[in-house]
């Protein structure tokens, strides 16, 4: 008997037959280090519990549906990085009840089961997720799915896998999340976005000029970006459904890098002084009152990003001699060096972003004049190298605190690249050499919508039914 | 050959005497004195090819004097167009570009007229944000070096392109220093259109 069911059972590491990222087991690279820094780069090796998830049989017309729900939230599961994936062999018995016992010998910790109900007008996915070690039924829920072939499809998809995430770990998903990005437009540069398993890209702006530094609203519907298309650079905002573009705030000179704060009422972004750029606030409830929250003369501050309190930002500033991060409680306080300072050293770090979980700031900074990207503790301690290969530039915390986004030439494989600060796990999320400015959005979750969807709206689908 | 030539001839003389008699035979017809007008026709000819020498002449001086204001807008807008160059993350004027600025400043003060928008260029090296504001910084190097001749601040506006507007599309080291740069755009070309 056991030795039919192994053979019945087929358990892969990272088996998807999709999956495009590879465990990279980064070596050190210590003489690329500055000698003065003490810098950590190796990744741990953790311990990832293995779920499987048994495939879904309707017998009718919704089989295409659950055949593509299971696939999407395998390959979720597999990216969060918080699972090992298993895959089943096609002769394991999956009728009756729950069988612990083997599932536990074959080293499973989780088993997900999901069925697919209902109609194609309202399907209904059901998920109950076992605890195998504990022979317990962990969680169970219905989540109710768009129409079959609806533009939201994926994303309520992507919100059941976050929903397993959070059982299984507490933690947040990031499967139900999208990626903003800059990209190559016919005047320039455009606003692009993606979501999170990278799919379903698409341009957001129509400016035709020199579009930049996208930052994502709280509420996940909204995008923040400067553009040049008034001819004096200025801060709008863009709506993902429909792609429309609208003024947010105009200052004298050059406006650049919004960030939103978490509670989506503040807005901070960099402008013109003097022929300078300092940090401002942009009261966005009552859309007025810039306020200068930086003062730093003959120098520059901007590329504010605001701790998860909204009571602090760190940003940028080359006020040392040198471009460094900072951080400043907002709108008073004074700005501390959070990125150590390297004497007669051509020190260039930039693009910071706070992660939503509050404890690392993660930046790029030049290692022999190639970007790399780092995180730091906000008090300036822990600084730890992330990355060796090629160019990394711009990162961007994914809402979970762990991944972080980038643009990276990775010696040829230029695109937007997804990291796992934890296992080093590495997969590509856009393809291209033109592809910068990555900003992840938060949660996306307001599963209330999908009724009064617009249907002009230009979000593909995976069966192509619209 | 030549014989029989001198014989057709002699008979055609005879022919000729012959007409002319007979016509002598009928009414005489008076032949009329030419008009004496070529006097007339001459002068108005030597007034009409004085104006038209004038105006050749006026046309040429306007071409000559159209070729010199052309060739002086090609030296003013050259001036105004020749590119600033900077160092690597520096926005402070090198010494090597002081005489490109003092001969902008010497037409700039020839042409009040003139307004210029001055551009800020970065290389690509530095963070596509941070050469944002480095650009901005390069752009108002400049200007505060013209204003700091006595330029009228009105007469300029500056604008950051960052890395976004390379003039070398390369990554090395001179294709760098070709993009670390202010540009010049003439914004209003002032008498050099008006044409006084």
């Amino acid at each position: 008997m056991r030795t039919m069911v192994a053979k019945a059972v087929v358990l892969l590491a990272v088996a998807l037959t999709f999956t495009t990222g590879r465990a990279v087991a980064q070596q050190p690279e210590r003489d690329s280090i500055p000698t003065d820094v003490r810098v950590g780069i190796l990744y741990q090796p953790s311990f990832r519990p293995g779920i499987v998830m048994p495939p879904i049989s309707t017998g009718d017309e919704l089989q295409d549906l659950a055949d593509s729900a299971r696939a999407i939230i395998l390959r979720d599961l597999d990216y969060g990085d918080r699972f090992q994936v298993m895959r089943v062999g096609e002769d394991v018995p999956l009728e009756g009840p729950v069988n612990y016992g083997l599932w536990d010998q074959l080293g499973a910790v989780w088993l997900l089961v999901a069925a697919v109900e209902g109609s194609p007008a309202s399907p209904i996915l059901r998920l109950s997720l076992h605890d195998v070690v504990f022979k317990l039924l962990q969680d169970v829920q219905a989540f109710e799915l768009p129409p079959v072939g609806h533009p939201d499809s994926r994303l309520a998809l992507h919100r059941a896998a976050d929903q397993v995430v959070a059982w299984a770990t507490g933690s947040t998903g990031i499967a139900a999340t999208k990626i903003a990005y800059v990209a190559e437009g016919t005047g320039g540069s455009e606003i692009y976005v993606v979501d999170s398993d990278g799919y379903g890209a698409r341009r957001l702006s129509s400016d035709n000029t020199i579009a930049l530094s996208p930052a994502w609203a709280p509420s996940g519907d909204r995008v923040a970006y400067m553009s040049y298309k008034g001819g004096d650079p200025a801060i709008y905002e863009l709506s993902l459904n429909p792609g429309h573009s609208s003024l947010l705030v105009d200052l004298p000179g050059l406006d650049l890098t919004p960030a939103y704060s978490p509670d989506g009422r503040t807005l901070a972004f960099g402008s013109t002084v003097d022929g300078r750029t300092e940090i401002f606030t942009y009261d966005l409830t009552r859309r007025c009152c810039a306020e200068r929250t930086t003062f730093a003369r003959y120098s520059n501050s901007l590329s504010p990003t605001f701790a998860p309190d909204g009571k602090r930002i760190a940003f940028n500033s080359d006020r040392l001699g040198q471009l460094h991060i900072f951080v400043k409680d907002v709108p008073d306080g004074s700005p501390e060096l959070v990125t150590p300072y390297i004497y007669d050293r051509s020190v260039h770090n930039a693009g910071p972003d706070w992660s939503p979980m509050g404890d690392r700031i993660a930046f790029h900074g030049w290692v022999q004049g190639t970007p790399q990207i780092f995180t730091v503790a906000p008090n300036g301690r822990g600084l730890r190298q992330l990355t060796q290969v090629g160019r990394n530039e711009d990162p961007s915390w994914a809402p979970d605190g762990r991944h972080v986004v980038f643009a990276s030439s990775r010696d040829g494989s230029d695109g937007l690249w997804i990291l796992d600060v934890v296992s080093g796990r590495i997969r590509r999320l856009v393809r291209g050499s033109d592809v910068r400015l990555p900003a992840w959005s938060g949660s996306l979750d307001s599963p209330s919508h999908f009724a009064d969807e617009s249907a002009d709206s230009d979000v593909n689908n995976p069966q192509g039914a619209r | 050959m030549a014989s029989m030539w001198k014989k057709n001839v002699g008979w055609l003389g005879t022919v000729a005497i012959a007409v002319v008699i007979v016509g002598c035979g009928g009414a005489p017809e008076v032949v009329p004195e030419p008009e004496p007008e070529p006097q007339v026709v001459d002068t108005r000819d030597e007034e009409a090819e004085r104006a038209a020498r004038e105006a050749e002449e006026a046309r040429r001086l306007a071409a000559e004097e159209a070729r010199r204001r052309e060739a002086e807008r090609n030296r003013v807008v050259s001036i105004i167009n020749e590119r600033v160059f900077f160092d690597f993350d520096r926005s402070d004027i090198r010494s090597d570009m002081e005489s490109v600025l003092q001969r902008k400043v010497s037409v700039l003060r020839e042409y009040p007229g003139i307004t210029l928008r001055i551009e800020g260029n970065c290389d690509e090296r530095g963070s596509n944000e941070y050469n944002l504001a480095l650009g901005q910084r390069r752009a108002e190097a400049v200007r505060r070096y013209l204003l700091s001749y006595g330029l009228e601040a009105g007469r300029f506006t500056t604008i950051s392109y960052g890395e976004e507007r390379p003039l070398v599309r390369a990554s090395n080291e001179d294709a760098w220093a070709q993009n670390r740069r202010d540009d010049f755009a003439i914004a209003d070309y002032g008498r050099l259109d008006s044409g006084d």
